[in-house]
């Protein structure tokens, strides 16, 4: 049912991919990377390959590992996965110099954004800090919908089913991601308009996004209780929403 | 100009239902599923129903232009049909041993289907298409079926897709799919799986979703025939859907060629619920050879329903009724929306039409029309087909298109061009 290999995509394409949205979320993540220039690069075996790079308290992510400072590799990709698990530790193999930042500012910001996507419940009173974790979440369930629709089985025949346009995946008026789609392939936008979306699902609340994103309220009762909105071209939305299930398969 | 409806009633009963029924209502007949967009302009629960009307529970009044999704072809409560139930139900209905109307009843389909040599009883058109899979995989001994893309053919595990919940890759793992009206790829898949085609399942035409509907291409279908006979394939039509509003002689008869098995079920009993596998002689004994029942697939009040039905659409000529009534209709729509600048598409047979305003590819502005008929009284859905039952009569068209021009007034207003 869970393909390792596509796993280690959500985890460094969704997971460590949304470590630029947390630098612009919190202030605290920004200043553990502020005045830092460093790009680390995480190569996996027979798995994927991109780099991070920081600059000016600000982060991307791009493919490839090309003119990192740092290169991480990893035999495997369930060792990968094992590093996102917390159960195993990278090796650097090139850039041994900067081991300064990834054993520091580099691993309290991963600790930071677990904090955020594993949180303790209590912390979730706080709203600010429940704020922070839905959007986070959104942010890597939408990239992680991209990947699961490019590359997993399941994933893809679902993506073969979504005609060309642009779904907008948002929370109440001010939030929102777009999973564009073009001949059965996804793309990530975070910072959606409203121009050219073909169809819509949107979550009235940051609460009713959180209960949908935590398995605690269901997707189509939702729809019923107008706490969720769907609208215009409904197949595909219907389409991201298998995607969607399969999200909760490989990061819940 | 019509009231606008309100719902009050609805939501509290469904904030009820939740709290005990998964998704509150689950499947086609829910918000969800049913697309109903924006969720507030449709009623959700029904009081009653008579005729074309139903009325939901806040005690609005609605042209039901979905009839129950196909069952209702007479009109809800027909007298005829219900006499005839309620005479049957005086005597038996669910017994240990099963009542001759049951006999009384496949012979009759026998003699008005043009393919069946005999038939089968169950409940659901699910039941039917799944009897039918499993007899043609009984038959040739062949594990795979062809299906044309946008097909339902219910919900048992073998009708869905990979990606649909509770569904294995070993459900679905002998399913092909070929898209409708292409012959040429449906001839490359025979020729791929060469002796391993159990059989093809197709609705009469396609009824898909979210598309307008697309009628078989001229000789699409006496293709499709020849080509299952050469290669020892089972036919099958799904005729769930259509069933009797094309044709009572069977859909197939309808567009000229005979299937092998045919599924009924909607329109069958005007409700009461029974659905019929039929078939050609040669597949009688395997039928017979399959372990297939239900504790209420032999009761016999649906029969005798069933046979009143059938009785009264042939003494009537419902599918004539129904054309001319869904033409009407259609036309009517069509130079309303005219009038407003819009261009609404109505297509498949006009008995069971499908709509879409083709002014908006997002589907969206088509979701307003619809929205602003449901609130007026008017019971379309999104993106479904449409169903006419034979008890519309002249002034409930006119009544409808009188609403549908009420809503693209609105919408004219809201989108000036």
């Amino acid at each position: 049912m869970k393909d390792t290999a596509i796993l280690a995509r959500c985890n460094l394409f969704a997971v460590l991919g949304s470590i630029p949205h947390l630098l612009k979320l919190d202030p605290d993540a920004a200043a553990l990377v502020a005045g830092k220039n460093i790009r680390i690069g995480f190569a996996v075996k027979d798995g994927p390959r991109a780099t991070l790079i920081f600059k000016d308290g600000e982060a991307e992510m791009v493919k490839g590992t090309d003119g990192c400072s740092i290169k991480l590799w990893f035999p495997s990709v369930d060792k990968f996965n094992a590093l996102i698990d917390g159960t195993g530790t990278p090796i650097p193999v090139s850039g041994f110099h900067h081991i300064g930042f990834l054993l520091g500012p580099f691993t309290k910001l991963t600790d930071l954004l677990s904090a955020y996507l594993r949180p303790d419940p209590e912390r979730l009173a706080d709203p600010v800090f429940f704020e922070r974790s839905t959007t986070l979440m959104l942010y890597v369930i939408g990239r992680a919908i991209v990947q699961i629709g490019n590359h997993d089985k399941v994933g893809q025949f679902s993506a073969s089913n979504i005609t060309d346009g642009k779904i907008k995946l948002g929370i109440g008026d001010t939030l929102a991601v777009a999973i564009h789609c073009r001949d059965h392939h996804l793309m990530f936008n975070h910072t959606p308009n409203d121009e050219g979306v073909t169809s819509q699902m949107v979550f009235d609340s940051l609460t009713t996004a959180r209960d949908l994103f935590d398995g605690k309220i269901n997707a189509i009762v939702a729809v019923g209780m107008g706490q969720v909105r769907i609208g215009g071209m409904i197949s595909q939305v219907d389409n991201i929403n298998r995607i969607l299930d399969r999200v909760a398969i490989y990061l819940a | 100009m019509h009231k606008i409806n309100d719902y009050t009633k609805s939501r509290e009963a469904f904030a009820r239902a939740v709290k005990v029924i998964p998704s509150g209502i689950y499947g086609h007949q829910g918000p969800a599923e049913g697309c109903y967009v924006p969720v507030e302009a449709f009623p959700l629960y029904s009081s009653k129903a008579r005729g074309t009307y139903l009325w939901d529970l806040d005690g609005n009044r609605f042209i039901d232009y979905m009839c129950a999704y196909g069952p209702n072809i007479l009109g809800y409560h027909d007298p005829d049909v219900d006499a005839a139930a309620a005479r049957q139900r005086a005597i038996s209905d669910c017994t240990t041993l099963p009542n001759t109307v049951m006999i009384d009843f496949a012979d009759l389909l026998v003699d008005t289907v043009a393919c069946a040599d005999w038939a089968f009883f169950a409940k659901n058109g699910g039941d039917t298409t799944t009897l039918a899979v499993m007899t043609a995989r009984a038959y040739t001994r062949r594990k795979k079926i062809i299906f044309f893309k946008g097909y339902y053919h219910g919900v048992a595990p073998w009708t869905q897709k990979i990606d649909y919940a509770g569904v294995i890759e070993e459900d679905v793992m002998h399913n092909l799919y070929c898209e409708w009206n292409n012959y040429e790829q449906l001839e490359e898949l025979f020729q791929t799986y060469k002796g391993e085609i159990a059989a093809v399942i197709g609705q009469p035409y396609m009824h898909g979703n979210f598309m307008d509907n697309q009628l078989p291409a001229p000789g699409f279908w006496q293709k499709v025939r020849k080509l299952c006979t050469d290669h020892d394939t089972v036919l099958i039509v799904d005729d769930v859907r259509a069933g009797f509003r094309l044709d009572l002689a069977g859909s197939d008869h309808y567009f000229g060629f005979e299937a092998d098995l045919i599924c009924f079920c909607k329109a069958l009993a005007n409700g009461y619920n029974v659905s019929a596998l039929c078939g050609k002689d040669f597949l009688k004994n395997t039928v017979s050879s399959i372990s297939y029942t239900g504790s209420y697939w032999m009761s016999a009040v649906p029969f005798a329903a069933a046979i009143a039905c059938i009785e009264k659409m042939k003494r009537i000529d419902s599918p004539r009724i129904l054309l001319e009534k869904g033409t009407k209709l259609g036309e009517g729509l069509k130079a309303t929306a005219t009038k407003y600048g819009f261009d609404l598409r109505v297509t498949g047979a006009p008995s069971l039409f499908y709509l879409r305003l083709a002014d908006d590819p997002t589907l969206r502005l088509h979701q307003e029309w619809i929205a602003e008929c449901v609130k007026r009284g008017v019971f379309f859905t999104n993106h479904h087909n449409h169903f006419i039952n034979a008890a519309l009569s002249e002034a409930d068209i006119a009544e409808t298109v009188e609403i549908a021009d009420e809503a693209f007034a609105v919408l004219r207003e809201r989108h000036p061009l």
